[in-house]
């Protein structure tokens, strides 16, 4: 994890699933009440439903705060578990950490 | 013509084998020549099945038993692939909790088939198309 300017920065890679469940719910809970907070899971190289609930419980309950989030998302099998799970409309979705910072910067919506 | 390839795995129900099991059907569909984005859609499709075990199957059973998950993945005689995720715990109805229950909505994205059998345990069967 890491903060560069404003933006509190979560980094998770490898595979996001059930057994990294405990950890992916601490690194989540250190963004809490913060904002803006990127999301960089461009190192992510496999998730499941268990990770996608802890990221959209994460961000509903920003939104609910009005903080602003924003995903990087590079792998394919992500994408498309989010996807599958009809969650595209859910998440600002990023392939890269420079737009989803140029949007976290922007302010719009704040 | 010789017997269809197939590949079954048992083993503990605990969250630290669902990665290996995964690991060990993309490596055997990986043998047969499938595609990348197929072989990654099936795994993901075996992968929710398998932690749905991990997180509901024994829920309600002693510690004690035998907790365990199976997976048996098979072509079938039209060259589709078969796979069942098993388990002998009890099969609970959860009532829809929002934001949860992504796991059988992913499944039935990415199968062309799917069916659950809790007369023995619980059975997850899912039938792919088969892309090379």
């Amino acid at each position: 994890m890491s903060e560069n300017n404003s933006i509190k920065v979560v980094r998770l890679s490898g595979e996001l699933e059930i057994a990294r469940k405990d950890e992916i719910r601490a690194a989540l809970a250190s963004a809490e009440q913060v904002t803006p907070v990127l999301l960089d899971l461009a190192g992510v190289t496999y998730a499941d439903s268990i990770a996608l609930t802890e990221l959209l419980r994460f961000c509903i309950e920003a939104e609910h705060e009005h903080r602003r989030v924003a995903l990087v998302i590079q792998s394919p099998q992500f994408s498309r578990l989010v996807q599958y799970a009809g969650l595209a409309s859910a998440f600002k979705i990023f392939d890269d950490s420079e737009r989803a910072r140029a949007y976290l910067d922007d302010g719009e919506g704040r | 013509m010789g017997k269809s390839p197939q590949l079954r795995l048992r083993c503990p129900a605990q969250s630290q084998y669902v990665a290996p099991v995964r690991h060990a059907l993309g490596a055997f569909l990986a043998a047969l020549e499938f595609e990348r984005q197929w072989r990654e859609d099936v795994t993901t499709a075996a992968g929710e099945a398998l932690a749905n075990i991990v997180e509901h199957a024994y829920a309600k059973q002693p510690n004690d038993g035998e907790r365990y998950l199976e997976l048996l993945a098979k072509l079938d005689r039209k060259g589709r692939l078969s796979l069942e995720v098993c388990d002998g715990g009890s099969f609970v109805q959860h009532q829809p909790v929002p934001g949860r229950g992504f796991g059988l909505r992913i499944i039935r994205a990415i199968a062309a088939e799917m069916s659950i059998d809790t007369s023995d345990g619980t059975c997850v069967r899912m039938t792919f198309a088969r892309k090379r």
